[in-house]
């Protein structure tokens, strides 16, 4: 188990060190670049060339990078570029806000997905089951932009539930931050609904189907109990693990439903500042959001290999 | 407040020119305030020849609360000498002001200038300033504080994008105190519109104090009627009060509250749920829903926000200008108005001079006109097929206008390719700017007051921005002319010649001059449309 954890562990640095370099590349290729993030359509090519060299955007990028990442690894995350502001306490609030939001749609939508699920899983065929994987089917199939648009519309504007804006004005207390990312879930829920739900329904399908199910149920035990204590486990090790995977998404994946609902999370500001060539910042968001995306995939596997023993031993 | 006699001449000209029917109030009106004369004389000038203008504010209903506003946000580090985006420029226009400001009729309003005149050559202009000004840091505004700024904007080293407005115009180190509040600026050549230059439109050109150190966020300053209370990049902005503004009385409100998006949409469903009060800039595509809210109001003004298709005069096919003026004689001007703003736009004629700029000369409109166009395509040898390819940026309307080009070119045998870019690429940077470099582009351009500010970068030969490569020394000696001249007639004939000559050569198709819209509760009261996206709160108030 430790070496399992250990081993793991190990890859993270090396991986995050991978996405360091591809980012600053990819930062290379999107057109545009720092000086004119600043200055604009307007100034001249000698203005914009000024700036460039000012900032020191027109070293070679070798050299950029290194500059970057011996400041970074020692802690420090420099200024943004464009914002003139230290990136850390502004990507930290964000991160901060996008924790929030991902949290409250695992939440809400984790029970009653698995629960449906399940439900649809016990009764396979049945015209529950084809309601629940429909409507699973259907929901997913609607990009967030059409969702989130719709509840705004009807739960923000026509009867006035839920703020436009989802995010709270300073000092609000905790009960009115979660009300207010309510609206900003849904979307999230009604994309995660699907899959989690389908995974949830196809363990369940599989484990009912299996021999050892079968003996216990043949051997008297009440199906209440087969469920629970035998099925369950074993139905849910593909669900988790879906779960797992969608937590990088929620935090840093968010463009969208950030821009639609006006929440400032780190998906849009990894949109931002890429478009706007703000190394600084992209690299910090862009790194947390990694470093997230491979913990809760860790976080994931162990939960299974709690949950099954094979996993554990197997390594 | 006593007017020169050069300026008493040229508004008793200015009158005689109306009484002949060659101009009208509204006109003379503009052009008395560009030439500096002073409200007492302009109403003389205006006696007996109708109602004046109308500039009466009713007071309002309420005063305080707050406005919250909603535009997207600055790109990048507010700072008023670099600026260049309307969230960024909004957010000055709050805290400092400009010695003029632009109205949108294009009439100029004094506000830390006090008056201003040229002499008789154009070429040297007395401004004199407010007196008892001060900054909201206490210290008074003084001639030194103007020099400064101006100094700071035609400074060869500034980053600023105002230089380029300035350029052959206004240099670093002729702009002269000549006493506490007054200052001489000595242009380069003579410039009959200067005051646009140091007025609102040249939004960069809000006075700061000659100690300004770039840090606006940090410190922000100014004379305008609010200070900055709190900024929160990309999320929100407050502004408070300034008790001590130099209008006594204004502003109404007790604050404003900038919220900021990054897309329309989210703008439109947060006006119609009340969740703030003023859209700032509101394009139409995208803002249908506001036009049919009740509880809202779309203001609207005339602009010289318009899109230019440019066909590369040293590229094929566009070297001949007969394949030029065929392109531009299959569109049904009234058609695209129609489709693409459901009328909300002025027809365009291929040349610079919008139906807003004052004395825009009335020359033959182009129309739709196929036959003619086959023939000249005929005439120049482009074969019974012409394939074209146009480069346009995705922004606002302008995938959609390049769908109607592509449409109403093809009766006429030309077939349009069409290159789609997102606006970042388009405008690229270093050796890859395409809308520089492609035969046919469509480049969205902002609105500006003067035709010059148009013609200088875009259409005259050695222009920063000449995406079509059109060169015409005659065009270029015109536009220097019609700089020059101070007699309205004279000038209204230099520009007929240089929108014939334009519209002749096609370096590009104007084909609509965009309103520009602006969306409000019905509780706003005291705030215009600009169509430039500027946003002057003095007189806001909530009902």
């Amino acid at each position: 188990m430790a070496r399992f954890l250990l081993r793991r562990l190990g890859l993270v640095l090396p991986a995050l060190w991978l996405v360091s370099v591809l980012i600053f590349a990819l930062a290379e290729i999107v057109p545009g670049d720092v000086a004119r993030t600043i200055l604009g359509p307007y100034a001249t090519p000698e203005q914009a060339a000024a700036l460039r060299h000012q900032l020191g955007a027109d070293r070679p990028v070798p050299v950029r990078y290194a500059a970057w990442l011996g400041s970074f690894v020692i802690g420090r995350w420099g200024d943004s570029m464009v914002l003139h502001r230290p990136v850390r306490p502004f990507v930290l609030a964000r991160l901060q806000n996008s924790l929030a939001l991902a949290l409250i749609a695992l939440i809400c939508v984790v029970p009653i997905s698995l629960g449906l699920g399940i439900v649809a899983g016990l009764n396979e065929d049945r015209p529950v089951d084809t309601a629940i994987s429909l409507i699973g089917l259907s929901l997913t199939a609607i990009p967030e932009f059409v969702s989130g648009v719709i509840v705004l519309v009807v739960f923000g504007v026509r009867l006035g539930w839920f703020p436009i804006i989802a995010q709270p004005p300073p000092g609000a207390g905790p009960l009115e931050r979660i009300h207010d990312l309510l609206l900003p879930s849904i979307p999230l829920m009604l994309v995660l609904f699907g899959y989690i739900a389908r995974m949830a329904r196809a363990g369940m399908v599989e484990v009912m189907a299996s021999g050892y199910i079968r003996t216990a149920v043949l051997k008297g035990l009440p199906l209440r109990y087969v469920i629970l204590r035998h099925a369950l486990r074993n139905a849910l090790l593909p669900t988790i693990t879906v779960i797992g995977s969608q937590v990088g998404w929620l935090v840093g994946g968010l463009v969208v439903v950030e821009t639609l609902f006006t929440y400032p999370g780190l998906g849009k500001l990894i949109y931002d500042s890429a478009v706007g060539h703000d190394v600084t910042v992209l690299e910090a968001t862009a790194l947390l959001v990694a470093a997230i995306f491979m913990l809760s995939n860790l976080a994931a596997d162990l939960l299974v290999a709690l949950l099954n023993p094979r996993v554990r031993y197997s390594d | 407040m006593n007017d020169s006699d050069l300026q008493h001449e040229l508004g008793q000209h200015l009158r005689e020119e109306l009484l002949a029917g060659r101009l009208s109030r509204r006109e003379l009106f503009r052009r008395a305030t560009v030439l500096g004369l002073s409200a007492g004389t302009i109403a003389g000038l205006l006696a007996g020849t109708g109602g004046g203008p109308a500039r009466a504010q009713a007071p309002p209903s309420k005063r305080g609360g707050t406005l919250r506003v909603a535009l997207v946000p600055p790109t990048a580090a507010v700072d008023p000498v670099t600026m260049y985006d309307a969230g960024a420029i909004a957010m000055v226009q709050q805290v400092a002001e400009y010695l003029i400001w632009a109205e949108n009729d294009l009439s100029l309003r004094p506000v830390l200038a006090q008056r201003w005149e040229p002499d008789a050559s154009g070429k040297t202009w007395m401004f004199t300033l407010r007196e008892g000004v001060r900054f909201q840091s206490g210290q008074a505004v003084t001639a030194d504080d103007v020099v400064a700024t101006f100094d700071r904007l035609t400074d060869p080293q500034t980053k600023s994008a105002a230089r380029s407005n300035f350029k052959g115009i206004l240099s670093k180190g002729n702009i002269e105190k000549a006493g506490p509040l007054k200052i001489v600026f000595h242009l380069d050549r003579p410039f009959v519109d200067f005051p646009y230059l140091v007025s609102s439109t040249n939004y960069n050109a809000v006075v700061l104090p000659a100690s300004y150190a770039g840090d606006f966020e940090q410190h922000p300053v100014g004379t305008g009627p609010f200070t900055l209370a709190a900024y929160a990049p990309k999320e929100t902005a407050s502004f408070k009060r300034n008790p001590d503004y130099r209008q006594p009385g204004l502003p109404y409100l007790d604050g404003v509250e900038f919220r900021f998006f990054a897309e329309t949409q989210p703008q439109v469903l947060a006006l119609e749920a009340g969740a703030v009060d003023l859209m700032v800039a509101t394009p139409f595509q995208g803002s249908q829903a506001l036009f049919a809210d009740p509880n809202v109001t779309i203001l609207l003004t005339r602009s010289s926000k318009h899109r230019a298709v440019h066909m590369r005069a040293d590229a094929a096919p566009f070297t001949d200008k007969r394949i030029r003026q065929a392109v531009a004689l299959c569109l049904d001007r009234g058609k695209i108005v129609e489709g693409l703003f459901q009328g909300r736009a002025d027809v365009g004629n291929d040349e610079m001079f919008a139906p807003l700029f004052p004395g825009a000369p009335a020359i033959p409109q182009r129309t739709q006109n196929y036959d003619r166009a086959r023939q000249l395509l005929r005439e120049a040898g482009a074969g019974t097929e012409l394939k074209i390819t146009l480069t346009y940026e995705v922004y606002q309307e302008v995938p959609q206008y390049a769908v109607y080009l592509q449409e109403m070119l093809r009766p006429a045998g030309i077939s349009v390719t069409l290159d789609q870019m997102t606006q970042g690429a388009y405008y690229g940077s270093g050796g890859t700017q395409p809308w520089l470099q492609v035969p046919m582009g469509i480049t969205d351009w902002a609105s500006r007051t003067v035709p010059s500010q148009f013609i200088g970068p875009a259409y005259t030969c050695d222009g920063v921005w000449n995406s079509a490569h059109w060169c015409d020394p005659e065009f270029d000696g015109l536009a220097k002319q019609y700089d020059a001249t101070l007699d309205t007639g004279s000038r209204r004939a230099i520009a007929r010649k240089m929108a014939l000559l334009q519209q002749d050569a096609t370096p590009a198709i104007i084909a609509y001059w965009i309103r520009a819209p602006r969306a409000v509760r019905k509780r706003v009261r005291g705030v215009d449309a600009s169509g430039s996206d500027f946003l002057d709160l003095t007189r806001a108030s909530l009902a």
